[in-house]
């Protein structure tokens, strides 16, 4: 017996949804498998999984946290970028701007912030969860190394933010972080310089952390990230038990 | 031959001249099964990850953007008076997760503490896995009993020693415990010496000593040996950045975290 047709049933069996969206609704395992594959987000995963590998108490959702924290830490900062100007007259002021004008700038601002803090720490845990776990064992070596790498850009990530608010917090932690990269054997004025593009922290340095926060570095860790994930099913899936 | 009933399993009997000779064909077997095999034939051990691990992933991202939310409407970020390149704050601190490196820079030469000590410490993890490559133990966290064992004893070992060494240091002035004194004083070395090359042996030394205490108690395997490196590196890492987070007032010296409350906004 048929069924009577509902408005659901029309609008996911019009020419236009089938022309999006390739499969019927996920009640069978054939959906379930196309809506994986014919996802452009979705793919990223495999169709099927190992059991364990959906434990929380296996991965803690570290890696997971981590890259939706990027996410989260890229949204509101395309949305910060809208109002904060990199110069060292008007920084200050656009920060006090965003944080008092601006329709949800203060929770914007704040949620970047505690956001990218939040990254620090899920990036870190998330290199320990994979070593305890023993998952850097081969054939995943390479993508341990992938991993160190993107725990320094996350560190640069948030190091080269820090600078951005132009307060006294901003400048003298920059002050003191450019100096520890200063102190390098042999090449120490030269690193000093090439961060700060001056003697002092200024307009120069300002715009280099601006231009290395929200372009290149943002872009070197999707890079990396998708190396990262890409090599997580090459390599084999998630690690388990043997 | 046509007229004898054949029999079939279940003691089923064709009546006699029904089968057609020329199409007749035997029956060998009758297996149980898939026709062939589908993307989505699933293991005993597989799940489909729609909705198995999706419906994790959701989960996780609605509960986090709810706690970040929250703690956003709560707690404003920190944005303190302008900045003014002639007026130093004291303490000047460097973001956080770097505060562990100041903290090394005030007992030994910047170079060393700074750049050397952390290059060395990301190489030698990201070099883990070239020499740590037996299978054994993948997937189980701390690998064994003795391996959780071993991350418990080093906590410890790191949480006595490292704040010992650290006040030890302080009230030797920051001298690599006197040594440093005793060097730059009585014999007349240069910084270079008794700020670097001292302090790098010191640090050597620990390392080694270190690894002959978690041989000589545990007899590890090379995986255990690591997880007793990696985890001196973590509870370091942690100890460390404390101390230099709550522990470092005016001038780094050290002083409790009430008492910096009125310096830090």
């Amino acid at each position: 017996m048929r069924r009577e047709q509902t408005l659901a049933d029309r609008i996911s069996g019009s020419a236009l949804w089938r022309s999006v969206v390739r499969h019927g609704y996920p009640d069978t395992q054939r959906n379930q498998a196309l809506i994986i594959a014919s996802n452009v987000f979705l793919h990223i995963h495999p169709v099927k999984i190992k059991r364990y590998a959906t434990k929380v108490t296996y991965t803690f959702c570290l890696g997971g946290l981590s890259f939706f924290l990027f996410l989260l830490l890229t949204g509101t900062g395309v949305l910060l970028m809208f109002y904060y100007v990199p110069s060292t007259d008007l920084a200050y002021q656009s920060m006090k701007d965003i944080q008092a004008s601006v329709t949800f700038g203060q929770l914007m601002r704040n949620m970047h912030r505690w956001s990218a803090q939040g990254m620090v720490i899920a990036v870190f845990l998330h290199m320990c969860r994979v070593f305890y776990t023993g998952s850097y064992k081969p054939p995943r070596e390479f993508n341990w190394v992938i991993g160190v790498i993107l725990l320094v850009v996350t560190f640069l990530l948030s190091f080269t933010g820090y600078l951005l608010p132009w307060d006294q917090l901003s400048l003298w932690a920059i002050t003191v972080g450019t100096e520890i990269g200063g102190s390098a054997p042999f090449v120490g004025s030269q690193v000093n310089m090439l961060l700060r593009g001056d003697y002092e922290i200024g307009q120069n340095a300002l715009v280099r952390f601006y231009t290395l926060h929200v372009i290149f570095l943002p872009l070197a860790a999707a890079f990396l990230m998708a190396v990262h994930f890409w090599r997580i099913r090459k390599d084999g899936g998630i690690s388990g038990p043997l | 031959m046509a007229d004898v009933a054949q029999e079939l399993p279940g003691g089923q009997q064709f009546p006699p001249n029904t089968i057609d000779e020329a199409k007749r064909q035997r029956l060998l077997e009758l297996v149980r099964g898939r026709a062939m095999a589908r993307p989505t034939d699933l293991a005993e051990d597989e799940v489909m990850v729609w909705p198995s691990l999706v419906v994790v992933e959701a989960v996780c991202a609605v509960v986090f953007l709810l706690i970040i939310t929250a703690l956003s409407i709560l707690v404003n970020g920190p944005l303190i008076d302008r900045a003014n390149p002639n007026k130093t704050p004291n303490p000047s601190k460097a973001p956080w997760y770097f505060l562990n490196l100041q903290e090394l820079l005030l007992h030994m030469n910047a170079g060393l503490a700074g750049v050397i000590v952390p290059t060395i410490a990301l190489v030698a993890i990201a070099a883990i896995p070239y020499f740590d490559r037996s299978p054994l133990g993948v997937g189980i966290l701390g690998t064994s009993a003795k391996g959780r064992k071993i991350i418990a004893f080093t906590v410890v070992y790191c949480v006595i020693l490292l704040p010992a060494m650290i006040f030890f240091d302080e009230l030797s002035g920051r001298t690599v415990f006197g040594i440093g004194r005793y060097l730059r004083e009585q014999l007349g070395m240069p910084e270079l010496i008794y700020n670097g090359i001292l302090p790098a042996i010191v640090l050597v030394a620990l390392i080694f000593i270190f690894v002959g205490i978690i041989k000589a108690i545990f007899r590890p395997t090379r995986r255990e040996l690591f997880i007793a490196l990696f985890t001196g590196f973590v509870a370091t890492y942690v100890i460390l950045t404390i101390s230099g987070t709550a522990f470092r007032g005016e001038g780094q010296a050290l002083a409790w975290p009430w008492d910096l409350l009125q310096i830090h906004h």
